[in-house]
């Protein structure tokens, strides 16, 4: 099968946060927070509703194994760009996220941080779903391949399996608005929140919560869906109601957020000057649209 | 009564899960983990593993495993004899560009390797013939071979000696697997692979490269189509005298098409050559039954005697099998000699399957470039027969209760040796999966996942289709008996251009370039059967003048197909 989806937009933001990948694009991941005011708890009854699939790459979340490989590759070829822009020519290019402290923000079944941290990526996956957080646990404890700890889970596997330079990785159910009053601001080299901004309360607050706890110099990679006609035909027409591919209620029209307000709200974050460190340089966005196709 | 019934199931399932539980308890063996576990140390398998064990990025992230069987360190330690295996395979220049890539062809004793410069395939009815050279290949590079002649085991000895290269790979061999089961803990679906030495590994991914009657395919309840061809095939070692000073060295490979199935001449030294024969079961079991010199004298007139006569003696083979006294030389060579006399066949031509050994030392005969040399003894012990099917393997990767498996070469997918195809599609499965493997791993998915193996039969499933049922479609046709005589020269004529369809997609496939060129290369043959069949048409109305004009459109087909692109 194939479907051309909406249209991705990468944004790249220079200051504290160095910069800022923004995709869009369709399907459907979680937002945070359990206390604090961005988690939409409809949202998350819905998805804990829904979270025995995660991992049935034929079922409802499907598309998102699919396109789970083009956001890896997304992340790696952003990473390894910045890194020779920076000077770094000596670079290993396969090891571009080898040691990074990542957060994957809204984990949803933990698709995106397994590849992570396959990738070497010592990664913290949370999602504001209890549920989501313990299939994504259930899942990873299967895998002795990834170094993964779970305070509630009995380590099913010994020492015996050689982790072949992989990274850590931990789910932890909470918000990133917790997170962040937690672990303090600049925590995370690199905050990844795929598929999760149209599913939040208040995305300005969810955005800046992002921003906070990465790193200076870090980045952040957000994906989403643009509110564009083709993409309420593709996610909200085709895929809920004609085709019955997802869950219907699962995307809301007016939550897509489009790439231009992405961009203007990162230009208004830094000269609002929100963000708790001092500014070194000017914010730099960029934007990128990239067209993906499913197969 | 519906409580009572109710609680005698509910029992028997309280019995079942302690019985499950006790076994569980007592062989409480803690299972070993794997990321890639091969099944079979078969050419396909072992190219698989020595493909993976040759990325950079598996080799650092990948505990790779293969078990077989049988003992690979006899094949690994294999002699060299002086004698040739029977079991012997046309490796094509794309199968061996990916070899030499994964550096196992320099572990190939190239010495028993033997080129093959020109091949000679004709209709055993109409003797309707087309040649093909490797000089007639235009490519970028010059091609001075059509293929590779190679005896399985100096392939499978090459691998292994390369596989010892490198660290990632483990072999464990005589050890058989023993059962199969998916590991249900917790929601897993990984396999839990039970081996014969009572080892337990637990695989992510699990790979079926285990022969036609595949476990793995199995256990990944994949279902496999096809038909056993009413025909097996016989194998062996045949001396002949060397090729004279005044004919080409032995680098051609001969086919003739009987209406019983084809019998093939492959070239392995001066003077030695392999044979496969594929006849009717019952024939087979007569022929492997006589005397070695009866069957020498067998299959020299198979390549040379007309059909009709062919037809007798194989009858009179069965009979004298039938009555318990097989035939024998001298009446066979009575026989022979009647026939030939009746076709006047002259005792001292080419086509005399009653020359002597000296006589085929001396100045060849006229047309004995077009003829495999007289055959002069069978190397002992090498005559072996096998059954021959189609099958294709519904889809290479498993699903659901057989998740986390794939298959490559004969799990996959058997075919009819005529087009010498069987061991190139397995080797390109290795190739194209290994792949498959190592982009999944540098995307950091689970390579055990659907996702992760999708590329791997979008690239091979439709390849091997179209070479399956390209070369079950040639058998069928060569199987047709004597159609009436009045349709005899026409379908003289299809042959012939059946022939040269099959010449275009062989050569095509012979070339040094992978995946693109042999697309291209079927894509045309398809292109010229449709041609092929308008011409026909016209043909058959127009009667024979036409038939030069067919041949010329084939022949231009051939030319486009040949022909360097940009």
């Amino acid at each position: 099968m194939r479907a051309s989806t909406s249209s991705r937009h990468i944004l790249r933001s220079a200051k504290n946060i160095r910069t800022l990948h923004t995709t869009v694009q369709r399907q459907t991941s979680l937002a945070s927070s359990s206390s604090s005011s961005t988690v939409n708890p409809d949202e998350i009854a819905h998805f804990s509703r829904l979270s025995a699939q995660w991992w049935d790459e034929r079922g409802e979340f499907g598309m998102l194994h699919k396109m789970n490989p083009v956001r890896t590759q997304f992340v790696r070829e952003k990473l390894v760009e910045m890194e020779y822009e920076d000077g770094h020519e000596d670079l290993n290019e396969a090891k571009v996220l080898e040691g990074l402290k990542v957060l994957d923000v809204g984990c949803g079944g933990g698709l995106f941080s397994e590849s992570l941290t396959r990738l070497g990526a010592n990664t913290l996956g949370i999602d504001a779903s209890a549920s989501n957080i313990a299939i994504a646990s259930l899942h990873a404890s299967n895998d002795p391949a990834l170094s993964f700890t779970s305070s509630s889970l009995p380590q099913r596997f010994g020492s015996s399996v050689s982790h072949k330079g992989k990274g850590k990785l931990t789910y932890e159910h909470t918000s990133v608005e917790d997170l962040l009053a937690r672990e303090g601001p600049n925590s995370f080299d690199v905050v990844c929140s795929m598929e999760v901004v149209e599913h939040v309360d208040n995305p300005r607050a969810f955005l800046t919560s992002c921003a906070e706890i990465l790193k200076p110099g870090g980045h952040l990679f957000l994906s989403t869906i643009a509110r564009t006609p083709l993409a309420y035909f593709l996610t909200i027409f085709s895929a809920e109601q004609l085709l019955r591919f997802v869950t219907p209620g699962t995307h809301t029209w007016s939550k897509y957020i489009n790439p231009s307000e992405l961009t203007s709200f990162f230009h208004n974050l830094h000269s609002s000057s929100s963000l708790s460190s001092p500014s070194s340089g000017e914010i730099e966005v960029k934007g990128q649209t990239m067209d993906i196709e499913v197969g | 009564m519906l409580s009572t019934s109710n609680s005698r199931t509910a029992l028997r399932q309280l019995q079942r899960s302690r019985c499950l539980l006790k076994r569980l308890v007592h062989n409480s063996i803690v299972p070993e983990h794997c990321d890639v576990l091969v099944v079979g140390g078969g050419p396909a398998g072992l190219a698989f593993a020595a493909a993976l064990g040759s990325s950079h990025r598996v080799q650092e992230s990948l505990r790779v495993v293969l078990v077989e069987a049988s003992d690979l360190s006899k094949v690994k330690q294999w002699s060299l004899p002086e004698g040739y295996s029977n079991r012997v395979s046309s490796i094509t220049n794309a199968s061996r560009g990916f070899l030499r890539d994964i550096g196992a062809w320099s572990h190939v004793e190239e010495s028993r390797t033997r080129p093959v410069e020109e091949m000679q395939v004709w209709d055993g009815i109409s003797d309707a013939r087309v040649a093909f050279s490797a000089s007639e290949l235009l490519s970028s590079q010059p091609i001075s071979e059509l293929s590779r002649l190679t005896e399985n085991l100096n392939l499978q000895r090459a691998l292994l000696h390369r596989i010892a290269c490198l660290p990632s790979i483990e072999i464990m061999d005589k050890v058989k697997v023993q059962s199969i089961v998916q590991d249900n803990q917790d929601g897993s679906d990984w396999p839990l692979v039970h081996l014969s030495d009572g080892r337990v590994i637990r695989t992510r991914l699990l790979v079926g490269a285990d022969g036609p009657n595949s476990p793995v395919r199995s256990y990944a309840g994949i279902k496999s189509y096809g038909w056993a061809y009413d025909t097996h095939a016989i194998v062996g070692t045949l001396y002949h005298t060397p090729r004279g000073p005044y004919s080409p060295p032995n680098t051609t490979a001969y086919q003739r098409f009987l209406p019983t199935g084809p019998i093939a001449f492959l070239p392995l030294s001066e003077t030695a050559s392999s044979m496969v024969w594929s006849t009717k079961p019952s024939l087979a079991a007569a022929l492997k039954a006589v005397e070695s010199s009866v069957l020498v004298a067998m299959i020299n007139a198979a390549f040379r005697l007309p059909e009709v006569s062919i037809r007798y003696l194989h009858s009179r083979i069965l009979e004298a099998q039938e009555s318990g006294s097989p035939l024998t030389l001298d009446e066979l060579r009575e026989e022979l000699a009647f026939r030939e006399q009746s076709h006047s066949i002259d005792s001292h031509s080419a086509f005399s399957s009653l020359m002597s050994s000296e006589e085929a030392s001396g100045i060849p005969p006229e047309g004995a470039d077009s003829l495999p040399p007289p055959i002069t003894s069978i190397q002992p012990g090498t005559i072996a027969s096998f059954p021959l099917r189609l099958s294709h393997a519904e889809s290479y990767v498993g699903e659901g209760k057989g998740a986390r498996t794939v298959l490559v070469g004969d799990a996959a997918h058997t075919i009819h040796p005529l087009a010498g195809q069987g061991l190139n599609l397995g080797l390109a499965d290795a190739e194209a999966l290994a792949e498959c493997i190592d982009q999944a791993v540098a995307g950091g998915l689970d390579i055990g996942s659907h996702t992760a193996l999708l590329s791997y039969p979008r690239n091979r499933y439709f390849e091997n289709h179209k070479m399956l049922s390209a070369v079950d479609k040639l058998h069928k046709l060569y199987s047709t008996t004597a159609e009436p005589v009045v349709w005899a020269r026409s379908v003289g004529l299809e042959v012939v251009n059946e022939l040269d369809t099959v010449k275009t997609a062989l050569m095509m496939s012979a070339g040094s370039h992978r995946t693109n060129v042999s697309q291209t290369g079927w894509e045309l043959a398809a292109r010229g059967v449709g041609s092929i069949s308008q011409n026909l048409h016209s043909a058959r109305m127009l009667g024979e003048g036409v038939a030069g004009m067919v041949g010329a459109s084939v022949q231009q087909l051939f030319k486009q197909a040949t022909t360097p692109r940009q």
